[in-house]
């Protein structure tokens, strides 16, 4: 937020304020409304919970979350590292290639692979076709586990922390490096003794994306038979039909995950306030010799293989191969409702990011801030977890209207409208156009705004006259990603769209649970496109900042 | 541009050097510096003084021309030796500390041998150079003259031959800036190390160096 406030007057500060405070009620309502589902009585739910599957949920979620910030450390610290330091074949291609898994949903990724490893699947008719199928086994896993579900979530999230080391190990002093060397160190020692812990903080802020997207998981978790708390959640909600049972599951996770993310926007200030007076890095790569090369092109080439390559062309054999009828008829209204809901809740996002970011810089307070930190929570909650909390919100404000003789708006409030379908998306993906808001404005000078007031323009009209044809790029970039992120959610699509209403992502969700694989692969491929756009537009920012001297970052 | 010496330790030879073929920064440099010497490097802003001194700790190489170190070559047409293995120390501009790592913690990043034995050479390290109680505190947590006498400390950590400063004092009050230069160059002269010193500043130049090296700027072709 700018350091220095213009002057407002009474009245637009007022307004500035109610309307910030609307909005973070919007989106933070549903969250207070699971909180204080803790109050009620659950009818024996949640004591049944407590007793039989609490623990095995809990345990699921944390062994998952474990082996997934292990793998995605794997998978992308090195790469990043390579990529950063060293010239080799194909360096320049896999720069940006390492973000396309980024398009790829998990569950997706998950279908995919366990199809490929299935007992009468391609990989184990291949090897059979070697005559080893007992001695190569090993090399078919069954997907249909933790294991499973934490490799297919790592090859698809590490991105997040590629991205997050790629610009912590260019933005890094470069004085500091060389004085590594010249103290004795070697390149690896100085990777090890240096690098590597100047670039821990983004490193861990990537893991605690990773983290979150690990435990608000509903797809990968539930395909692969994990049991989880986001799918216990959604479990209670179906299977034992109780709201309220669910609201107080979903408290378990609540509380811990607002404490991540509370850190990881502390992490994300660390970041930006770090030493920017020095010299970096930058895209200073030193050549690597061909045995060397080869090596670092395999290492870097084998996360994009498995986040990537393998089910995406695996989707793409299955697609050309289904032969059935009903694999088409249904894609043209399931990719229109796709891009409908998406388009109105990136819109919506971006709006209402506009309007709590302006309100901070017009009427900056405690007011605002406090609006600004609630409306960011949703983000760190899983999507079932947003659903019940909607549910139950919109069902007490639609009985309020209705009661108050007030029938038609009740019924736009209603569960199962597209309206409450936006604002479930406005609770999970706020935080993200925010992210995006805050850093376009932030990079607009205030005394901009201090110039433009004594020419007699009013915070309105400085907004859309001065900040918003300024930030109209970042906000471009912001509606992009959220329209990429809505494009595969799932479970608040899942719980809160209108009756017969498809996306892409139920769509693929039923055929996939019914084992239509085939079918499938063409919602699959086209949300894929769709994530494609977001992946480029980060490689692009990745390649852009090597011709300046600091990158930023939007801190999800 | 030649100095001479008896028996210089750093020995710089006709060093060309350019970012582009065709278009030199400087060519034909040669320097010849003694045990315990000071070299200034003078010259206007872009003549390379920066970068022969990083041609001389190996950041960077030559495009011809040779650098020896005690009779050892370490660039040459066919010989490089890279940086950790010169026995060459450097002070940068930006200084270059550790932020995560404590000062003490900062100077025994080049001393070999136990831990033991090395934390307790690096705070006699720093008592020499005259922040011994700052030995605990992160550089973000000390002043500018302090991180300075860190940043010498740390150089002189794994004993260096020759000791190369590059715009080590800018920045710096006047005062504090005497003071600290005072100190580091008398106990580089006391331990016999060779040093160049990169500065804008004539004045101080004149005040430090036994020589005083111009670098032109040569006319782009």
């Amino acid at each position: 937020m700018p350091a220095r406030r213009p002057p407002v007057r009474r009245i637009e500060r007022w307004l500035w304020v109610t309307a910030s405070l609307c909005v973070s009620a919007l989106v933070a309502g549903p969250l207070v409304r699971v909180v204080a589902s803790v109050f009620e009585d659950s009818g024996g739910v949640w004591s049944h919970l407590a007793e039989t599957r609490l623990a095995d949920y809990a345990t699921g979620t944390a062994s998952l979350a474990v082996l997934v910030c292990v793998g995605a450390t794997v998978l992308a610290v090195p790469p990043a590292w390579l990529l950063s330091r060293y010239r080799f074949p194909g360096a320049g291609v896999l720069s940006w290639a390492m973000l396309l898994p980024l398009a790829v949903p998990g569950y997706i990724a998950a279908y995919a692979y366990t199809d490929l490893c299935a007992a009468e699947g391609p990989l184990r008719r291949a090897i059979d076709g070697l005559g080893a199928a007992d001695g190569m086994a090993w090399l078919v896993p069954d997907m249909r586990t933790l294991g499973g579900a934490a490799v297919v979530l790592a090859s698809t999230l590490f991105p997040y922390v590629y991205f997050a080391a790629r610009v912590a190990f260019r933005e890094q002093p470069a004085s500091a490096i060389e004085s590594g060397r010249l103290l004795g160190a070697g390149p690896l020692a100085t990777a090890l003794r240096v690098e590597l812990p100047l670039a821990a903080p983004a490193i861990a802020a990537g893991l605690l994306l990773v983290l979150m997207e690990t435990v608000a998981d509903f797809g990968t978790a539930d395909y692969c038979a994990v049991d989880t708390l986001t799918t216990g959640v959604y479990r209670t909600w179906l299977g034992l039909g109780s709201e309220v049972g669910a609201a107080q599951l979903s408290t378990v996770l609540v509380v811990p995950l607002i404490g991540l993310f509370t850190l990881e926007a502390w992490l994300g200030r660390r970041r930006r306030s770090t030493d920017t007076t020095c010299r970096v890095m930058g895209d200073r790569r030193v050549s690597l010799g061909m045995p060397l090369g080869l090596c670092a092109t395999a290492a870097c080439l084998a996360p994009l293989v498995l986040g990537f390559i393998i089910p995406v062309v695996h989707l793409a054999v299955l697609s050309v191969n289904d032969n059935t009828d009903a694999g088409r008829s249904w894609l043209p209204t399931a990719s229109w409702n796709t891009l409908r809901v998406a388009s109105m809740a990136a819109a919506a996002a971006v709006v209402l990011s506009v309007v709590l970011v302006a309100a901070s810089r017009f009427a900056t307070g405690r007011a605002t801030s406090l609006s600004f930190m609630c409306s960011r929570f949703g983000y760190a909650v899983p999507g079932p977890v947003i659903a019940i909390g909607v549910i139950a919100a919109v069902s007490a404000v639609s009985g309020a209207l209705h009661a108050a003789g007030l029938p038609t708006l009740g019924s736009v409030f209603a569960v199962g409208s597209l309206v409450t379908l936006v604002v479930g998306y406005q609770t999970r993906f706020l935080g993200v156009a925010l992210a995006y808001t805050r850093a376009a404005f932030e990079r607009i000078d205030p005394r901009t705004d201090d110039a433009a007031r004594t020419l007699g323009v009013g915070s309105l009209g400085l907004l859309a006259r001065v900040h918003l044809p300024l930030a109209r790029r970042g906000l471009l970039v912001g509606f992009v990603v959220l329209f990429a992120d809505v494009v595969k959610e799932l479970p608040i699509t899942l719980m809160l769209r209108p009756f017969d209403f498809e996306t892409l992502a139920v769509r693929a969700y039923k055929l996939a649970s019914d084992e239509r694989l085939g079918e499938a692969a063409g919602a699959c491929l086209a949300m894929g496109g769709f994530g494609l756009v977001p992946a480029a537009l980060l490689g692009a920012v990745l390649s852009h900042a090597a011709s300046s001297q600091r990158i930023e970052s939007p801190n999800r | 541009m030649t100095s001479s010496s008896t028996q210089p330790v750093l020995r710089v030879r006709d060093v060309r050097f350019g970012y582009a073929r065709g278009h030199d920064l400087f060519a034909g440099v040669s320097l010849d510096v003694g045990r315990g010497e000071v070299h200034a490097l003078l010259g206007p802003s872009g003549c390379g003084k920066s970068t022969l001194l990083r041609l001389i700790a190996g950041l960077e190489r030559p495009a011809s021309g040779r650098i020896e170190c005690d009779s050892q070559v370490l660039t040459d047409g066919g010989t490089f030796v890279p940086p950790h293995r010169r026995g060459v120390g450097i002070v940068f501009q930006d200084l270059g500390l550790f932020p995560d790592r404590s000062a003490v913690s900062n100077v025994m990043f080049g001393i070999s041998g136990p831990r033991r034995a090395a934390r307790a050479r690096a705070k006699e390290l720093l008592r020499v150079v005259g922040v011994g109680d700052a030995a605990n505190r992160p550089p973000g947590q000390l002043s500018g003259g302090q991180r300075r006498r860190v940043a010498i400390a740390r150089a002189l950590g794994p004993e260096p031959r020759v000791m190369l400063l590059d715009e080590a004092f800018e920045g710096l009050e006047s005062d504090l800036r005497r003071a600290v230069r005072n100190d580091v160059f008398g106990i580089l002269r006391s331990r016999g190390i060779a040093s160049v010193l990169v500065t804008h500043d004539e004045q101080e130049a004149e005040a430090v160096a036994d020589r005083v090296v111009r670098l032109p700027r040569l006319s782009r072709t």
